[in-house]
């Protein structure tokens, strides 16, 4: 079997297993398991999100968790003022993240390297104080809430996110679809033109693309991403809270994208999920394992900067020829998402 | 705004001015190259002849003056619109998308000429594109490469798959940097014969420092000194210009 | 309520100067290592901790200010070749190491320390009268101590053999490299330097905060400020920028609430990023 052949496997057991969880969890007595499952599904898109800029277009952004929170705010705000319902929640979430995206996007692309790092942390505190301060509005840390939203209504029959099956299904349909869609993009010309970024923008420049046109797109697509995350998120939990706008939990999902493997398309749900059910185990035994999420975190970097995903690809090596990968040259594309190094000046196009 | 039968001018530069601080790089250079000649600048470094790439392929601003391709006013465009008009260049240090392959690095290119953006349709599925590709990698001698990734190519390779790059948008106009610059004796042979084959097709204009080259190539050359042009003729006429000796050639073993 | 605004000003500049002096830490290892580091806040809490605990033991907080940037020092060194130098060369990636280790400090800060905040109580104690209200001696005694350890470093940098050597690492590290400037140990010798600064930071701070493991998310925020408002790379024009913007913050915080003063600071620095990038007080050209 060819490397494609057994990744192209692999998905479709890795979709068999998920689909599988509410009916198998339960036979050992842990439903509790199930919406772990499902927070990490929800969770993976803000991996994700962060995955489609490092990995993709190699931008590292550290304020993904603005546009979580503006698609979690979006939710929950039109669940409550205007009754939208789950699937009208889920849009005016992601398209106001997409909004949101591309009104930051506009200024932060423009610039490269740290200074991008920083400007979209800049962003995103900017939009977390003030959400913190408009506490008629968003309820500040403590947040606001409302109740379990209905799906589908079927001859009568009415699906809510109140069955945990029903809640659970329901995510995972959105969380596939987003990634179904990730894959279409970046195989497709716009995701060539995105490598092309990666590699090289000054010469993806003298080819004829326009740089900064690419690197705002794949902002945006990344805010929708986001905003998809929060969105679910919200319905989840049902509720929304300023608190998840905090640079932290953009440093999270760093974490877990680059755990997972920036620069693959499934990595980040992998890192996602070891790190998410790691910390449901150890949390329960030991209270400071986030000490441990900041060791994984410096030992993935200095020892395996690709993450699961360069492990997983090196063990296809293996097994489709025998024989470890002799000489992969160190910038593949899955290796280190490697932001250009120093660019002469800090404005790249505009 | 055109003023007059360009049709033989290929490329047409007028009172080019960059300033960097207080150092003038290009100093109000004015030329007219005409078509189906490969043209060459030379002179030594810090004379602006960088500078004058960057300005006609829009990577830097110029402070005054304009450029034509063609007839084609290109003045004040950006790197990639000045592309899409059909005006391609090499970088001195070789650059290629290293992390893609020998093929992918040519689709990109051919991609981004055809204006291709979709977010949908898969890459590979462009039949045309795919041919072009092929197309473009046979020219430039690298087929048995097609699959390897950039980075693991030998440095002439990779000096070839950049300008593979730049054939990519069928170019009116190829500015070749250095294009030997730091290759051996078999690879500079090579891509002296590929350059030639080029010029045949596409108007060439090249900035080299090895004299014995140029002295090959080139039927025309530019040379410049501290931003300005300070000569210009056949090779013939710059080697035995006692200006140009002073100025540049000095030493007599690289003026061969 | 002059003089409220007065002492809010004053507050703003015993503040700022020790954001300087830590905001200066960052902006050295930033200009020199060309890296972010995330963990820098959580060595000002380090700071704090260290104080803390040293001035229980010794019973002398003067003493224990004089431990800590030795000990800051060392800490700087070893983080520096256990986990910056392995990793130093994915540039943008010691984001992320560096924001791993800060979760490292903080956890292990909580595990060892505790999570109960704690107030320390000032080695000056005290009042003068100052525009009408009585003011800390301490806090008087803080910004000029940190005024002084500003001064200490700039001479430090400009005088001696090491501050001209990482002066020209700074600026050259190839030509340094050239000249025969051991640059590795310069880097390593920075990275402690910005470190120990920190601490110190923290020890200065101490009494007039509070004390636990999370106060390095809030000073984060406020050393990037200084260090982007006022250049990245400027040492001078980040001192500017942090006695500025703390004493802004401080006046702005007697009319209305201190989030708005904060949100401000942050627009301020995202217009700075985009049209100065080199910073408010660097010249036209770079």
């Amino acid at each position: 079997m060819t490397a494609a052949g057994i990744s192209r496997a692999a998905v479709v057991v890795l979709l068999a297993a998920l689909i599988a969880v509410p009916l198998v969890l339960p036979m050992f007595g842990s439903s509790f398991w199930i919406d772990i499952v499902a927070e990490i599904l929800i969770w993976s898109l803000l991996a994700a999100s962060v995955n489609l800029l490092l990995g993709y277009v190699g931008l590292l952004s550290f304020g993904q968790a603005l546009y979580f929170g503006v698609g979690m705010y979006g939710a929950a705000l039109s669940v409550i003022h205007w009754g939208v319902g789950f699937w009208g929640g889920l849009a005016v979430g992601v398209v106001a993240a997409m909004v949101m995206a591309a009104i930051a996007g506009s200024v932060a692309v423009r610039l490269t390297w740290h200074y991008f790092a920083i400007i979209t942390v800049v962003f995103s505190l900017i939009l977390y104080f003030a959400a913190m301060s408009a506490k008629p509005l968003t309820g500040g840390d403590d947040g606001i809430s409302f109740s379990a939203q209905s799906v589908l209504t079927l001859g009568g029959t009415k699906f809510t996110l109140a069955d945990q099956s029903v809640q659970y299904y329901t995510i995972l349909l959105v969380v596939a679809f987003c990634y179904a869609l990730f894959a279409l993009v970046v195989r497709s010309p716009l995701g060539v033109r995105f490598m092309a970024v990666r590699e090289n923008d000054r010469r993806a420049a003298l080819v004829g693309i326009n740089v900064y046109l690419t690197r705002y797109t794949a902002f945006v697509l990344a805010g929708a991403l986001a905003g998809a995350s929060g969105a679910l998120f919200a319905f989840f939990g049902r509720y929304a809270s300023a608190s998840y706008m905090f640079y932290h939990v953009s440093g999270e999902a760093v974490v877990w994208a680059i755990v997972g493997g920036a620069g693959s398309l499934l990595g980040p749900l992998f890192g996602t999920g070891l790190l998410i059910i790691f910390r449901e185990i150890i949390s329960a035994v030991w209270e400071h394992y986030l000490f441990a999420v900041g060791a994984i975190t410096v030992l993935v970097v200095m020892f395996a900067p690709r993450g699961l995903a360069g492990a997983w690809s090196d063990l296809l090596d293996v097994m489709t020829r025998g024989k470890p990968p002799a000489n992969v040259p160190p910038s593949s594309p899955s290796a280190a998402p490697g932001l250009p190094k120093r660019a002469a000046d800090t404005t790249s196009g505009g | 705004m055109r003023d007059g039968g360009s049709d033989a001018v290929a490329l047409s530069v007028e009172g080019l001015t960059r300033r960097f601080g207080g150092l003038v790089a290009v100093d109000n250079v004015s030329f007219e190259l005409p078509t189906k000649r490969l043209n060459a600048i030379i002179g030594p470094n810090g004379a602006g002849k960088t500078t004058l790439f960057n300005l006609i392929s829009g990577e830097i601003r110029a402070d005054a003056g304009r450029v034509r391709v063609h007839g084609q006013d290109i003045s004040g465009l950006k790197p990639h619109q000045i592309v899409r008009r059909g005006v391609s260049r090499t970088l001195q240090i070789k650059s290629v998308f290293s992390g893609l392959t020998v093929a992918e690095n040519v689709r990109t290119a051919v991609m981004a000429h055809e204006g291709l953006a979709s977010p949908f349709r898969p890459a590979a599925s462009y039949r045309a594109v795919s041919v072009r590709v092929d197309d473009l990698v046979a020219q430039v001698g690298l087929t048995p490469h097609l699959n390897t990734r950039a980075s693991a190519l030998s440095y002439g390779d990779i000096a070839l798959l950049e300008i593979a790059l730049a054939l990519a948008n069928e170019p009116k106009l190829l500015l070749l940097d250095e294009p030997v610059c730091g290759m051996g004796p078999q690879e500079t042979e090579q891509a002296v014969a590929k350059i030639r084959e080029i010029a045949e097709s596409v108007d060439v204009v090249l900035i080299e420092h090895d004299m014995e080259v140029v002295f090959a190539v080139a039927d025309e050359i530019i040379v410049m000194a501290q931003g300005a042009i300070l000569a210009r003729g056949t090779p013939a006429e710059i080697s035995s210009s006692p200006e140009v000796q002073e100025a540049y050639l000095g030493a007599p073993e690289e003026a061969d | 309520m002059s003089a409220l605004v007065l002492a809010l000003a004053v507050n703003g500049l015993v503040w700022g100067l020790i954001i300087a002096l830590i905001a200066l830490g960052l902006s050295i290892i930033f200009g020199l290592l060309d890296i972010i580091n995330v963990a820098h806040g959580d060595f000002f809490m380090l700071g704090t901790v260290v104080v803390l605990v040293l001035t229980v033991s010794t019973g002398s907080y003067w003493l224990a200010l004089a431990l800590v940037p030795l000990i800051g020092f060392a800490v700087g060194l070893v983080l520096e070749r256990l986990i910056i130098r392995p990793t130093i060369r994915q540039a943008s990636l010691t984001i992320v190491t560096t924001f791993g280790l800060s979760m490292m400090l903080q956890e292990g800060v909580r595990a060892t320390y505790g999570a109960q905040p704690r107030r320390m109580a000032a080695p000056i104690e005290g009042t003068i009268p100052l525009f009408g209200i009585d003011y800390d001696v301490y806090r008087i005694f803080a910004a000029a101590f940190a005024a002084l350890c500003l001064v200490a470093f700039f001479v430090f940098l400009t005088r001696t053999k090491l501050g001209t050597w990482i002066r020209a690492v700074r600026h050259d590290p190839e030509t340094a490299t050239a000249l025969g400037v051991p640059v590795t140990r310069i880097c390593a010798i920075t990275f402690g330097l910005g470190t120990a600064m920190a601490l110190l930071g923290g020890a200065i701070a101490a009494p007039i905060t509070t004390v636990e493991f999370r106060t390095g998310v809030d000073i984060l925020p406020f050393c990037f400020m200084a260090v982007i408002i006022g250049g990245l790379g400027n040492l001078q024009g980040t001192v500017a920028a942090a006695v500025l913007l703390a004493v802004f913050e401080g006046l702005v915080t007697s009319v209305t609430d201190p989030t708005i003063a904060r949100i401000v600071s942050l627009g301020l620095m995202s217009v700075v990023l985009l049209v100065r990038p080199h910073g408010l007080f660097s010249g036209a050209t770079r």
